[in-house]
């Protein structure tokens, strides 16, 4: 009975220091009533998509923001996630829990062999090698006919138990709660004492090795759990997507979702998800608003996109996260919590 | 019938290395000396493969084209550091990765708008359109004989470049040890600025040989970066000797492997099995020796620091 009150206060304190992130959660709950009655279904899909990139985000925030490891293949993961509904799809089993748990197996399992080679080097070198084992799964799924090739496989949503995927909102409410979970346990992992010990592996490496503990295990423990959560956006970005190919898993996946970090604020709870949201609608309305200046243009926005986002490197350091602390919204993004 | 073949094939080989390697060579210098992630390099190749085949159709001659595009690529690099690279330089490696990230978005979109999506298509002047005997009976395109013979002289140029002049000495006392070199009183700040325009030039040059080989499109160049950064992280970051030689065992093992991995996987296994995985296994292959190399060797196989 203690255990609970202390869980339930473990998690009232979570949820009062990370205000910004529990709101924009809580707003993606009550998103659907909006476009209900606003009559913009086109919107849920949207919703959705934000929700499905930001929980990659957050899950290679762990390792890039909190862990300080520029991991530039994180793309593999979700791509491997959603292969796992497409190829367990393929030999007939249509179970959903079945491919969540194949996913989180296949993801722990490779981010493991992925992780402990990648992390015996640093810097450009750890870049890089990510990079290269991204490149490596990407050609291996480009490579294998049987299931597409190059032009990918189209996939029927899971079945989960009594949810039939299909029925309005049902999918939504089901990235919602995944969402929700991911939050959560992150939430934890952060303010744990693994995620202390994380942050203090950034900030200097031999003093957490002088203090008798072994960075490499940490450092390869965070980056399983990423691997783990970013197969498990890309098992529900299948169903959402309906279809799988290697383009999912493209090397400009990574270079995205890591954007979309830095665009929020790197080491933040909130930022994935407040970068996730900034990025997705300005891939919205970038083009309304180049199409409604020179119409011919329209479909041309990335020459606006790919400026903005050296404008966001040059003059917007710490991310969105950052600017609402300038603008004196710090106890809602609670930077405080953050690096730096 | 198979000689001719495997001797072919080796000249593809050699002939994507040395482009890797033009592509490599100024990028390896860049990530070596200026310690910056610079992924818009492939974005130059695309400028220097555009510039040549927009020159040689408006011109209608290939010279033209080739001669008028080097300096453009070198103009265009020169402004790019000038204008942006440079506030860069002392900023952390993911924001790096995320600004010339922006450049490709910018430059494949920029191109696009100027030229259309569609392909450019550049012929080749009658000389270099023929074949030339290798071997008795053995013919070999001109053209690619050409790329092999340019690539060759343009690494033997900046092998003597760097080995043997006094900026070159600079070049590599920069990879050795940036702050040092500075501190000797070498205006390090022109010198990266050189570097970085040389390094777009020679990734330039790379592109305009490749045009009349490939297709001349939007986002033809992130591919040879990838490669590259391959053959960079094999050779060790910074080291001009170790991308070229990176270059040629990462071209030929790339070419050979596509070629003939699925007839070797055949002696072992059944003709299914090595049909579906010697074309995934092939075009892996590159990928697995830069993990192996990196796994015995965490700084690549000639390491510029020390």
């Amino acid at each position: 009975m203690t255990g609970l009150f202390h869980f339930a206060n473990l998690v009232r304190a979570g949820i009062r220091d990370n205000a910004l992130l529990w709101m924009l959660i809580a707003g993606f709950a009550l998103f659907p009533i909006f476009t209900h009655f606003a009559d913009l279904p086109f919107w849920n899909d949207v919703a959705m998509r934000i929700m499905l990139l930001g929980m990659a985000a957050m899950g290679l925030n762990l390792v890039l923001g909190y862990g300080g490891m520029v991991s530039f293949g994180h793309a593999a993961f979700i791509g491997i996630g959603a292969y796992c509904v497409g190829i367990s799809q393929f030999f007939g089993m249509t179970n959903g829990l079945f491919h969540m748990f194949l996913s989180i197996g296949v993801c722990g399992a490779l981010g493991l062999v992925i992780g402990y080679l990648a992390l015996r080097t640093t810097g450009i070198y750890f870049i890089m090698i990510t990079l290269a084992f991204a490149q490596m799964l990407f050609f291996l799924f480009v490579s294998l006919e049987q299931f597409g090739g190059d032009d990918g496989m189209s996939i029927d949503r899971a079945d989960f138990l009594v949810i039939d995927l299909y029925e309005p909102l049902r999918l939504y409410f089901l990235i919602w709660v995944a969402l929700a979970l991911v939050a959560l346990g992150l939430m934890f992992i952060v303010r744990s004492r693994f995620g202390v010990t994380l942050r203090a592996i950034k900030s200097n490496e031999s003093r957490v090795e002088a203090m008798g503990l072994v960075p490499l295990h940490f450092k390869i423990t965070s980056y399983v759990i990423s691997a783990v959560i970013c197969g498990l956006a890309g098992t529900l970005f299948a169903s959402w997507q309906e279809y799988v190919s290697p383009d999912i898993m493209h090397w400009t996946r990574s270079g995205e979702i890591m954007i979309i970090i830095i665009l929020g604020g790197l080491g933040t709870l909130a930022g994935p998800l407040l970068g996730a949201i900034v990025f997705l609608l300005l891939e919205e309305f970038l083009p309304l608003a180049l199409g409604a200046v020179a119409p011919a243009y329209a479909e041309n926005w990335m020459i606006l996109f790919g400026p903005l986002l050296i404008m966001v490197v040059l003059f917007g350091r710490g991310g969105l996260i950052g600017l609402l602390d300038k603008a004196g919204f710090a106890r809602i993004g609670k930077r405080k919590m953050a690096v730096k | 019938m198979t000689l001719t073949l495997i001797l072919e094939q080796t000249f593809n080989g050699l002939q994507a290395g040395v482009t890797l390697f033009l592509v490599a060579a100024g990028l390896t210098l860049i990530l070596g000396i200026m310690d910056f992630v610079f992924l818009a390099h492939g974005a130059q190749v695309m400028i220097g493969a555009y510039a040549a085949a927009a020159i040689t159709q408006a011109t209608g001659n290939f010279f033209i084209g080739l001669g008028l595009a080097i300096p453009i690529t070198f103009a265009s690099g020169y402004l790019l550091e000038l204008l942006i690279i440079r506030h860069l330089y002392r900023r952390d490696h993911m924001e790096q990765v995320l600004a010339t990230f922006g450049l490709i978005l910018f430059f494949n979109e920029a191109i696009r708008v100027g030229f259309g999506p569609a392909a450019l298509y550049s012929d080749l002047p009658p000389a270099l359109s023929g074949f030339v005997e290798i071997l008795p009976d053995t013919p070999y395109p001109a053209y690619r004989l050409g790329v092999i013979a340019v690539g060759l002289m343009c690494a033997l140029a900046i092998h003597l470049f760097v080995s043997k002049t006094r900026i070159g000495a600079m070049v590599r006392a920069g990879a050795n040890n940036p702050e040092m070199t500075a501190a000797l009183g070498i205006n390090i700040k022109i010198l990266f600025r050189l570097i970085f325009a040389t390094g777009a030039c020679l990734a330039g040059v790379a592109g305009m040989m490749l045009g009349p080989l490939t297709s001349v499109q939007p986002g033809m160049g992130e591919p040879l970066l990838i490669l590259s950064l391959v053959v960079i992280i094999i050779g060790g970051i910074g080291s001009v000797r170790g991308a070229f030689i990176a270059a040629i065992i990462v071209g030929l093992v790339d070419t050979l492997g596509r070629v003939f991995l699925p007839s070797i996987l055949r002696l072992f296994f059944e003709q299914a099995t090595a049909d579906g995985a010697g074309p995934a296994l092939a075009s892996m292959l590159v990928y697995i020796l830069m993990a192996v190399v990196l796994i015995f060797r965490p700084t690549g196989l000639f390491p510029a620091k020390g």
